[in-house]
């Protein structure tokens, strides 16, 4: 039997691995009295990025949007980290869902 | 501010209230058919219920500490776990309910725990998130009242949707009816596991997948009828290839727990073992 090493699905995984290791370009996001700053992200096409969710309000939020597929809640004043991307060119609104009245933003890719 | 808070809550609650109708349904269901399942006492929904809610309280206080773990993905992480620890119970639950011999203290304590597991993990993090958000909301005096209101007509909403999901199904023949409740648990765990890895990618454990389709012009997320399906078989507008695939992985594996029955039931049978 002829056995090829390292077999192919070792190549296979360590291809769906990559993208997971590179780093991502970091931006940031604030809330401040259920507002989001900046309002408008513009991200790089094709590439994931590590967004860096800083809540200065004392009540928590949560970091939602249908168009990005992301959903997060964030307690009073506390940062977390969230993944978006890759994305293909255009523009990914997203809101928080404990004040969707004022807390409004979106992502433009180009 | 009251439109919100329905909503808002509602959107937490459907989920929840879905789930633990339709084990109601099918616990029901199996009584009816005298099935061992039945074997599993009802007190243990309440037991289920209550472990959820607690649950949901230490999540919802353990929210700040858990969103910092693994460099500030810990909430994602530990949600996916839920997820998939649920999904491995209620497939454990429905062979079990499935096993050919039941009526012992063994089988009705390793039922009602995987039903405890399965509802209280299931409604954990929904649960911790209404928390949350009343108790964020409730800071500022004025929306008290309507956060309140909100939240009584929410949960009026989602207990009614359960009812009337729980009758329905019981409504239908007794084939039929199990073959629907089945059917339905089968997609509340693909659900779950596409959620699980969308999860995981959103922490960057898992690596992006291509998107299978994009529906939100035909049938938004957002919209009435994209929050119903979306509560009853998991609809999204635009899902990752590895969120497919994992949906389909978990519904089959609920969905072909009734085709190991007769292969127990012919060893029980060459055993000598008794069979429903």
């Amino acid at each position: 039997m002829n056995l090829r090493f390292p077999p192919w699905p070792l190549w296979w995984s360590f291809a769906l691995l990559s993208p997971v290791q590179a780093a991502a370009p970091e931006l940031t996001l604030v809330i401040r009295d259920h507002l989001f700053f900046p309002a408008t992200l513009e991200v790089p096409a094709n590439q994931k990025v590590r967004l860096l969710v800083e809540n200065q309000d004392a009540t928590p939020e949560e970091f939602e949007s249908y168009q990005l597929n992301r959903e997060k809640v964030i307690p009073g004043n506390s940062k977390t980290v969230i993944f978006i991307g890759p994305l293909p060119p255009g523009e990914y609104p997203f809101f928080g869902e404990f004040y969707p009245k004022t807390a409004q933003g979106k992502v433009v890719v180009k | 501010m009251f439109l919100d808070a329905v909503i808002q809550i509602l959107q937490e609650l459907f989920e929840a209230a879905l789930l633990v109708s339709v084990l109601l349904a099918l616990h029901q269901q199996l009584a009816t058919a005298g099935r061992p399942g039945a074997a599993v006492p009802a007190a243990w929904f309440w037991v289920a219920i209550a472990a959820g809610s607690v649950g949901s309280m230490l999540y919802a206080l353990a929210m700040p500490a858990v969103s910092e773990w693994f460099d500030y993905v810990g909430q994602e992480v530990t949600n996916a776990v839920m997820q998939l620890l649920v999904i491995a119970s209620l497939f454990t639950y429905c062979l079990l309910l499935r096993w050919p011999r039941g009526f012992s203290a063994g089988y009705t304590l390793a039922g009602g725990v995987l039903l405890t597991v399965i509802i209280a993990f299931g409604i954990t993090r929904e649960g911790s998130e209404i928390i949350l958000y009343v108790k964020g909301i409730g800071d500022s005096p004025t929306s008290v009242t309507p956060v309140l209101l909100g939240g009584g007509v929410a949960a009026g909403i989602g207990l009614s949707a359960g009812i009337l999901l729980y009758f329905g199904l019981l409504q239908l023949p007794p084939v039929w009816g199990l073959r629907t409740t089945l059917g339905l648990l089968a997609m509340f765990a693909g659900n779950m596991a596409s959620q699980a890895m969308l999860l995981l990618n959103q922490a960057d454990w898992l690596p992006a997948t291509p998107q299978v389709w994009d529906s939100s012009g035909l049938l938004p997320e957002f919209s009435i009828a994209g929050q119903l399906l979306y509560g009853l078989v998991g609809y999204e507008a635009n899902p990752s290839a590895l969120q497919v695939l994992a949906y389909l992985t978990a519904a089959l594996l609920i969905a072909t727990t009734p085709l190991f029955r007769s292969s127990w039931q012919s060893a029980a049978r060459r055993e000598g073992g008794v069979t429903p």
